[in-house]
């Protein structure tokens, strides 16, 4: 669907508006600050990364799946569904949708007890990847609900390819700008900006941090939003301050202990 | 801040919310509490079974047509089905309403408009017809307006980079009486992808006979990537068909579960309609990877006196009519060469007359019997079920039949006539969540224009 954008309901649905998305996390941001709550986002983005990698998928199935993530939660409180659990269905669905193929269960549950052991001891200790093959059944009715069935999500990446195809631009700034795109995964913009604009901004990025100035031109003579451009490279510098003075290691039992988490049947 | 996480190796955590789902389980609703379709089967594909419906609450009186994705879960095709029907928005392109999702026997459903016909069937009618030595009465360019809406349905796919991949009559739908009469509507994208994926053997996806007659030569000889033209090949196998009532590349189809692309029959076959191609004609077929099988196994010599033209000929199509040189660059034999479907809806077939109509039926009565309903038990043996079809069609030329119904087991059942759904009558507001705006009367205007110009303008051959 590369083509149409436009008509996509990644367009017409799924590009919220700010404030709307501040308010439907109310309930969570009562008990969480904003920063705290970015943090618990950044680990689980972590978790799809590390679960598409030991998986072997291409980035762009671990983009979409970390977009359905932040989907999901932008209508739903953190305690609706267990993360950990939400994490590895959005790898699970994402597989399928952008046909790299069904995934086993068997290797969906293998790969989770092993990445959660190896990978993130540090915020689980000693304890095991907790679900099943049908929890992740289960949930993924759930996620397809919640995202309204919208299953197929533009990524900046083609057309970042692009862009720098069209600077005449070499290797380097390319691989910069693809890791910003992938690191703005960690921020809401694949929430409230067009990929094409976050593409952009990556560009914006790299180039500052290369030093290129050769690029300015380039820039001036886009005919796109030029303050959107700098909300979008604001959210991704202001996640980069935060890894600056953030240990995840130390803080990160805490925050998902003081996560929101689902309730059980009340008991009779 | 981490000092009070409590590890616990022994309890598991919960992992939704009670109140979430208690609210989301009544939110939702269930298919058969909104729709009435008990005992009205009406088809039974590869991927599921097909059932005309009608909501139980009376908001409208259309027919649906509902399909129960077959197994549990959300296989990969019903995925890429539901992602790409969710986008695509097109009046040729059969139009996803909403998704059911049945928790509790994990059962996807999906809703569609309910289209009365489709090529298989009337494809098949015409052929009785033409066994009978009678004559149905359908308007002169009825052909021509159905290949005009199949092009731009396949145009609107391909410029959205979709490819369909499974093009054939049975996937072809038609709709009946209502606001959108005759119009065309792709359906079945359950094989559809993106274009730039990478490509998985199709084995390797889909473990399911396909039907080989639609494929494009390069397929039969091992091409890795499916194309635009591939959609193409597949539109001319079934404007052939349309013109004659044969499947142009009919061939026997009892060896082909095999997991091998390259089909020496249907090459045979497609060799003898269109001749063996000439090294000028298609250059890189030297390049094909089962180019070293094909040379092993094929005589040029053995297709000296075939050509397209030749057997069109046979079927009283001329060779200097503009349909047969439409049809000839559809089914150019390298796939480089074969025209895009932009490029064919531009083609003077389309300027010369009869002009196409949105009906393709231009308001004349529609000759074509109505869905029939299948009964439970069309799971039942094969060849018992033959039987009773070729009954049905009394002289129908037996080896056709028998040829098509191993394409569609469909399409062989036992089927016997029953009555439609009920119709609800207390009046409430339609099912909310439903993906887009009902749109036929966008389009409905348009429909008029056939009744009320066009004078029964009837061919007698179809
Ligand atoms: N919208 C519809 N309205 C009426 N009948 C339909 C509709 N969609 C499908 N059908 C009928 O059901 C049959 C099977 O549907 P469809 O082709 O979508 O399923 P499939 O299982 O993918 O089939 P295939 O065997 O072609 O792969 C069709 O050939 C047609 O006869
Ligand atoms: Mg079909």
């Amino acid at each position: 669907m590369a083509g149409n954008f436009w008509q996509s309901s990644h367009h017409q649905q799924w590009l919220l508006d700010k404030t709307d998305l501040i308010r439907d996390r109310q309930h969570d941001l009562n008990i969480l600050t904003e920063e705290e709550y970015q943090k618990i986002f950044n680990f689980f983005a972590s978790i799809i990364q590390a679960l598409g990698e030991q998986l072997k998928v291409r980035q762009q199935v671990i983009a979409t799946a970390t977009v359905y993530f932040k989907r999901f939660y932008a209508r739903n409180s953190l305690k609706c569904i267990d993360p950990l659990l939400l994490a590895p269905t959005c790898v699970f669905l994402a597989s399928k949708v952008e046909e790299f193929g069904v995934i086993s269960n068997s290797r969906v549950m293998t790969t989770c007890q092993t990445v959660i052991k190896t990978k993130f001891g540090y915020a689980y200790g000693q304890q095991e990847f907790p679900y099943r093959s049908n929890h992740i059944l289960e949930c993924e009715f759930y996620l397809l609900e919640n995202l309204d069935c919208c299953l197929i999500v533009y990524q900046p990446y083609r057309p970042l390819l692009l862009f720098v195809q069209d600077m005449g631009q070499d290797d380097q700034l390319l691989t910069y700008a693809w890791r910003i795109v992938n690191d703005s995964l960690r921020t809401d913009v694949s929430l409230l900006y067009p990929p094409y604009q976050i593409a952009i901004a990556a560009l914006h990025i790299a180039c500052v941090m290369l030093g290129n100035e050769s690029q300015k031109s380039w820039f001036a003579e886009l005919n796109v939003d030029m303050d959107k451009i700098q909300e979008i490279v604001r959210a991704i510098i202001n996640l980069y301050e935060m890894w600056k003075s953030y240990d995840e290691k130390k803080e990160i039992q805490g925050l998902l202990a003081k996560m929101p988490k689902p309730k059980p049947a009340p008991q009779r | 801040m981490g000092d009070n996480f409590q590890n616990n190796k022994t309890m598991a955590p919960v992992m939704m919310d009670y109140d979430f789902k208690v609210k989301t389980q009544n939110e939702r609703s269930k298919v058969e509490d909104l729709f009435d379709f008990e005992g009205c089967k009406v088809g039974r594909g590869t991927y599921g079974h097909v059932y005309k419906a009608r909501r139980k609450d009376g908001s409208d009186t259309k027919d649906y047509a509902l399909k129960q994705i077959e197994g549990t879960g959300l296989s990969m095709s019903a995925c890429r089905e539901i992602a790409l029907l969710r986008e695509l928005k097109h009046p040729n392109v059969i139009n996803l309403i909403r998704v059911f999702l049945s928790h509790t026997d994990r059962k996807v459903w999906l809703l569609f408009d309910y289209a009365e016909h489709d090529l298989w069937h009337i494809i098949k009618f015409h052929r009785a017809a033409k066994a009978n030595k009678k004559s149905v009465m359908v308007p002169k360019g009825m052909v021509k307006s159905l290949l005009y809406q199949i092009l731009d349905g396949i145009h609107y796919l391909h410029s959205n980079w979709v490819l369909h991949r499974d093009l054939k009559p049975a996937n072809i739908l038609v709709m009946g009486e209502g606001p959108e009469r005759g119009r065309v509507k792709i359906a079945d994208m359950g094989f559809a992808r993106l274009f730039n994926a990478p490509l998985k053997p199709l084995a390797d996806l889909d473990p399911v006979v396909v039907t080989f007659w639609y494929r494009a030569p390069e397929l039969l000889l091992g091409a890795r990537h499916y194309t635009k033209a591939i959609d193409i090949w597949a539109i001319g196998c079934i404007f052939a068909e349309l013109l004659t009532s044969e499947p142009i590349f009919h061939c026997r189809q009892e060896d082909i579960k095999t997991s091998n692309p390259y089909h020496h029959d249907q090459l045979d076959r497609i060799f003898n309609v269109m001749g063996f191609p000439q090294e000028k004609d298609w250059e890189d077929i030297k390049k094909m990877p089962e180019h070293a099988t094909l040379v092993k196994d094929f005589k040029r010599s053995n297709y000296q006196n075939c050509s397209l033209s030749k057997y069109m000929d046979r079927h009283k199509i001329k060779p200097d009519s503009k349909a047969f040189s439409l049809l000839q660059r559809l089914l150019l034999m390298d796939p480089n060469r074969r025209i895009t479907s932009e490029q064919a809806m531009q083609d003077p077939y389309f300027t010369e007359d009869p002009p196409t109509t949105p009906d393709v039926f231009a308001g004349c009565p529609i000759p074509y019997p109505k869905r029939e309903f299948l009964t439970d038990d069309d799971q039942e043996d094969k060849s018992d079920s033959k039987a009773r079809q070729n009954q049905q069609q009394p002289n129908t030329q037996q080896n056709q039949v028998q040829a098509n119904s191993h394409d569609h087991g469909a399409n062989n059942a036992k089927r016997m006539r029953m009555a439609g759904p009920n119709q609800g009558n207390n009046a409430t507001g339609g099912g909310q969540q439903e993906f887009h705006q009902q749109q036929q009367m966008m389009f409905g205007g348009q429909q008029q224009g056939g009744q009320s110009q066009q004078q029964p303008n009837f061919q007698q051959r179809f």
